[in-house]
């Protein structure tokens, strides 16, 4: 066992045997996340150049499609999100400091804003559906059948939606699954290093919200 | 010539001044990668005998400029390919650019059958005769999935693209029957979904246009591809997992009818049955479920398709099947 | 010129190879450290997450190799009376999706890397254990999601689920693929992570960045593109199996979605997966020519930078599978000439072997004849990828026997050969026991001129014409056929002899010394097969790579 880099009292890491040194083990993990993050941004990459690309072909039909998109509900989501990273960061830096009770707290709301952010999603999915905007189930009538084009940027705007969700939901998982971990004794003196490293996730989540949004909702109008 | 007559080809003849041109560049290039090449497996062999284990021989080993050595053969051999990207790119540019007087030909690519439009309003199914000494130009595109129209003696190939349309264009200049093929990989029967390029003189080619479909078998043999690319088969083969009346033989014969009818089954009525099947319904025992092809099979191919069940051809080969 | 001085605590093998070294006082190795089921399920040593991964690959090698020869026996008369076409398109896919996806983008990366890397850097085990272990798992899941569609009853897309064909048209099991497919991605990524992080981070103290084998740079490009090009398939195949699951028309043309688009999603990852398999393969045979010839690696930094270089430049070549596809000419001449920049410096890699072997002191054993047959197959597969490249006779020989006949050139003649010779070389270390020469010599050879009877008329059906995928075909292409029908059963016999006598050496073979062949690099200081824990006291590497006892003074910044 041994200290962090931090150096506050009861704060650090725990060295898993095949690591020479905390430093390195410390070091793996945030390039884990790293690239796994560089990984995950492509991913969404190719959903946004697809939206981008079919903008290019129809814009008529996308424009009209996004007008029906619920731009106050993407609005005030993305200032949940932000909240929420902030959040986060707070849970980081009492993590630092050793402040444990604080800690959790900050997790908590954190997860809360997460689960508030996919409330929102869901009125705004709910709100869809009443309005036939959903192409993809095949037996219900879609509201734009005008135009036929719009309904490809629709359903592309549910899977990036919905993958961003997926996301979102997997991070509160995890998210309170660490926070019953972190609530026990000991926590930051061995695992110090988890919320650092999920914090990068979670911002990660909060940052391809912040490109869906104006891509998908903004962009378009 | 026809293309079965060669057993063993090694090269394939050309038909025109690009595609001579594109012979003449693989050839150089093949003598370019055999300078770069063949020097290396030489060198390999030699030098797996020469310096073999416990072999006497000179190890010394002589001061090398690796970098100097490292840049000069990985630039040399670029520059050296360059030539050969410049010149196909030259090909390539005067293989899009078709000039204005161009024959122009509509094609469709269908799952499994090509459709080729002459400017004079005659088609044809899988063949095509084209005259020499003329630009043609063939404008495709497709009504399914993504096929590809490839020419080899003419050393081109093109997608047609369910959405848009896409061209190619040469000037033959040599008369011969060739193979035409789709490239693209479309499904099952993508095999079969080949034919013959006629290529003729303009004389013959104008009488060819006067008097087509006699050169080609008439419409019975295009017709057998029609009842193929509509998938008639999948029904009304022998042997067919939905049960359909066979075809054998139904055409001059009497049909009873459900209405206690007894009818003729003859041109008119074949129409009949393909666009509208729930007309007319059979006696016998069957379900009806054939879906109506009015709207469905343009005029021509239904002309292609009746002929070919009037034709001896489809009474054999219903028959032949077992 | 400085002579090989062994390092680590096992440095007396390396003196008298043939010795067998002393095996009582030692720490069991991680073969028999433990032997319960449990231990090998659960395991998460990355040497047994390799063999693993090398049971698994391989049984994929053989399904991908029996429906390979039934496509070859169908091919044996024209009018494909052998079987229908629908069991033939289903066959070729089965073997395109098998030794693609299942075989050859984990093969040389999951097995050797993941067995290798932290025994080349001096690390203990890879920087996340488990997640190696979850990666062999997630690739069984995908894998399993294909089976199920095959046994289902197949899949008729070709391995390239080309739209509207694989969304609208096709009536097979094509989403359980696809899901398969989509599943192994991320075992790749996962794969990708851990080696990129390993090698950045767990270098042992002396290893620096230059002191790297070539093999650790090749994966460490390898995993670049896993992490950089995987997830744009992955999304692709999301849109796909959306498409045809929902119909949402992002590639269906009726909706005014582009069908051309998934070819340029998929290209722009499968075209950098071409050296996910060439890359490793490289890095395999520049451990294998300098250890035959007992000398230095020519110009090794030179080596290592191409392959950074190479993974680089194979993001911005996808467009030349799409000159014939109506893509913008511009584009098309763009992606041409960025190809032949590709290209050509792949292809003279050659080169440095060559000059490696030049006033050498060579042992030709089976992994340097695998080796040799490599240098051989790979540059007439690089050159034939030249001749592709080119516009003017792209639009002659696409989608034809050529471009089969090259890809095989590059995968089986490349990354094949790449792995059973890497397979030779380090079966020992693996095993700790020796196969018969003798057969290896023979397999090697059988493979060789297998292969070429096989593959080279391929280059002569595509020029003369003769497409790709055509179960029936026109008579006049039957001899050339049947001449490489009759390669594939060379081609097939000398794949079987590894398969036997390589197993039969587990348990027969003569006992391995720590380093059989005389060759540096930290994973020959270590016992054959090495204690569960790698090392048994942290190594120090004091010196360049390929240590050997020839060295060319070779000047410019060699040496730094």
């Amino acid at each position: 066992m041994s200290a962090g880099a931090e150096g506050a009292e009861g704060v650090g890491v725990a060295l898993v045997s095949h690591f020479a040194t905390v430093e390195q083990q410390r070091h793996a993990a945030v390039l884990g996340m790293w690239a796994w993050l560089l990984t995950e941004l492509l991913l969404f990459a190719g959903l946004f150049l697809t939206a981008l690309v079919l903008r290019l072909l129809h814009p008529e039909a996308v424009q009209e499609a996004a007008r029906h998109l619920k731009f106050w509900i993407g609005a005030l989501n993305t200032v949940v999100l932000i909240t929420s990273s902030l959040t986060m960061s707070g849970a980081i830096q009492l993590s630092r400091l050793g402040w444990q009770r604080g800690m959790v707290r900050f997790m908590l709301a954190t997860a809360a804003l997460g689960t508030l952010f996919l409330a929102f999603k869901g009125y705004e999915y709910w709100a869809d559906y009443h309005e036939h905007m959903m192409p993809f189930l095949g037996g219900r009538p879609y509201a734009l059948e005008s135009a036929p084009a719009s309904r490809l940027f629709v359903n592309l705007y549910y899977v990036a939606t919905s993958l961003h969700g997926l996301h979102l939901t997997t991070g509160i998982g995890i998210l309170l699954a660490m926070t019953w971990q972190a609530s026990r004794p000991g926590f930051l003196a061995r695992h110090q290093n988890r919320i650092e490293i999920f914090g990068l996730y979670w911002h990660f989540i909060d940052l391809i919200w912040i490109l869906a949004f104006p891509i998908l909702y903004v962009v378009n109008r | 010539m026809n293309p079965t007559d060669l057993a063993l080809q090694l090269w394939p003849p050309s038909a025109s001044a690009t595609a001579a041109e594109t012979d003449w560049l693989i050839l150089a290039f093949t003598v370019l990668t055999l300078l770069l090449t063949v020097p290396v497996f030489v060198a390999i062999t030699w030098f797996a005998i020469r310096y073999r284990q416990g072999a006497p021989a000179n190890r010394d080993q002589s001061e090398s400029r690796s970098v100097l050595i490292e840049i000069s053969w990985m630039l040399i051999p670029f520059l050296l390919t360059l030539i050969f990207f410049v010149w196909g790119a030259r090909l390539f540019f005067i293989s899009k650019a078709a000039p204005a007087d161009a024959l122009v030909i509509e094609a469709i690519g269908r799952q499994w059958m090509w459709k080729f439009q002459h400017p004079t309003g005659q088609s044809e199914i899988n063949d095509l005769h084209l005259p020499i000494g003329q630009p043609v130009k063939i404008r495709m595109t497709s009504q399914d999935v993504i096929h590809a129209l490839y020419l080899p003696v003419l050393r081109m190939q093109m997608a047609t693209l369910p959405d848009r349309y896409t061209e190619l264009w040469f000037k033959a200049d040599r008369s011969g029957t060739f193979r035409l093929y789709c490239s693209e990989y479309c499904g099952t029967d993508h095999s079969k979904m080949d034919g013959n390029l006629t290529l003729m003189s303009q004389a013959d080619y104008a009488a060819w246009l006067q008097n087509g479909q006699a050169l080609q078998g008439g419409l019975a043999g295009a017709g057998r591809a029609v009842y193929e690319s509509y998938a008639c088969g999948t029904c009304h083969d022998p042997g067919a997992v939905v049960r359909a009346p066979s075809l054998a033989g139904l055409y001059g014969r009497e049909v009873r009818l459900a209405d206690g009818r007894t009818v003729p089954a003859d041109e008119a009525y074949l129409r009949e049955k393909i666009l509208n099947p729930n007309r007319l319904k059979l006696a016998a025992d069957y379900k009806q479920v054939m879906p109506a092809f009015r709207n469905v099979i343009p005029a021509d191919d239904l002309d292609r398709l009746v002929a070919y069940l009037k034709s001896a051809g489809a009474q054999a080969q219903q028959e032949a099947v077992p | 010129m400085t002579s090989g001085t062994a390092t680590g605590t096992e440095g007396l093998a390396l003196r008298d190879p043939h010795t067998p070294d002393p095996t009582l006082d030692r720490p069991a190795d991680y073969l028999h450290a433990e032997h319960t089921l449990r231990s090998w399920f659960l395991t998460t040593d990355h040497k047994r997450i390799a063999l693993l991964y090398l049971a698994s690959i391989t049984a994929f090698f053989v399904i991908g190799a029996v429906t390979a020869g039934l496509v070859r026996l169908a091919l044996v008369v024209p009018d494909g009376q052998v079987f229908t076409n629908d069991t033939y398109n289903k066959l070729f896919t089965i073997h395109g999706v098998v030794m693609v996806w299942f075989f050859l983008i984990p093969s040389i990366p999951a097995t050797f890397g993941n067995f290798l890397i932290p025994l080349m850097i001096g690390a203990r085990d890879l920087a996340f254990p488990k997640l190696n272990l979850a990666s062999w798992y997630v690739f069984m899941t995908g894998a399993l999601f294909t089976l199920v569609s095959v046994v289902l009853g197949g899949v008729d897309t070709g391995w390239t689920f080309y739209t509207p064909l694989s969304t609208a048209f096709s009536n097979t099991w094509v989403v359980p693929a696809l899901i398969g497919v989509t599943i192994v991605g991320f075992s790749s990524i996962l794969t990708g992570l851990n080696f990129v992080v390993t090698i950045h981070t767990m270098r042992a103290p002396g290893m620096t960045w230059f002191r790297l084998p070539i093999f650790v740079w090749t994966h460490y490009a390898t995993s670049l593109i896993f992490l950089l090009a995987t997830p744009v398939i992955t999304v692709a195949l999301i849109l796909l199996i959306m498409e045809r699951a929902f119909h949402i028309g992002v590639f269906d043309p009726a909706y005014g979605g582009d069908p051309v688009l998934f070819q340029h999603l998929f290209w722009f990852y499968s075209h950098p997966a071409v050296y996910i398999m060439v890359l490793p393969g490289m890095g395999v045979i520049s451990e294998i020519v300098p250890a035959f010839a007992q000398k230095k690696l020519f110009g090794y930094k030179f080596v290592a930078y191409a392959a950074i270089g190479l993974a680089s430049v194979t993001f911005f070549v996808w467009g030349h599978h799409m000159f014939v596809n109506g893509q913008s000419d511009l584009a098309s001449v763009a992606f041409s000439v960025l190809s032949f920049a590709v290209a050509v410096p792949s292809a003279v890699k050659v080169y440095n072997w060559t000059a490696t072997i030049h006033k050498g002191s060579l042992k030709l054993d089976t992994p340097m004849l695998y080796a040799m047959g490599y240098i051989g197959l790979f540059v007439l597969g690089g050159l034939t990828g030249l001749y592709l490249a080119t516009l003017a006779i792209n639009q002659h020989v696409h989608a034809t026997y050529f471009v089969v006949a090259h890809f095989h050139y590059i995968m089986v003649g490349g990354t094949v050969l790449a792995f059973l010779g890497g397979l030779h070389f380090w079966w020992p270390k693996f095993t700790g026991r020796m196969y018969i020469e003798a057969w290896g010599r023979i397999s090697a050879f059988l493979i060789f001129i297998g292969f070429n009877v096989t593959f080279f008329p391929q280059f002569i059906l595509g020029y003369l014409g003769m497409p790709r995928r055509y179960h029936i075909y026109p008579p006049e292409f039957q001899f050339l056929n049947i001449l490489s029908s009759a390669g594939s059963t060379i081609l097939a016999v000398g794949y079987i002899f590894p398969m036997v006598y390589l197993v039969y050496a587990i348990w027969f073979g003569r006992r391995a010394p720590a380093n059989p062949w005389d060759a540096r690099g930290l994973e020959w200081t270590v016992a054959s097969p090495p204690p569960a824990h790698n090392f048994l006291s942290e190594p120090e590497v004091p010196e360049m790579p390929y240590d050997y006892p020839i060295q060319a003074r070779e000047t410019g910044r060699q040496h730094t």
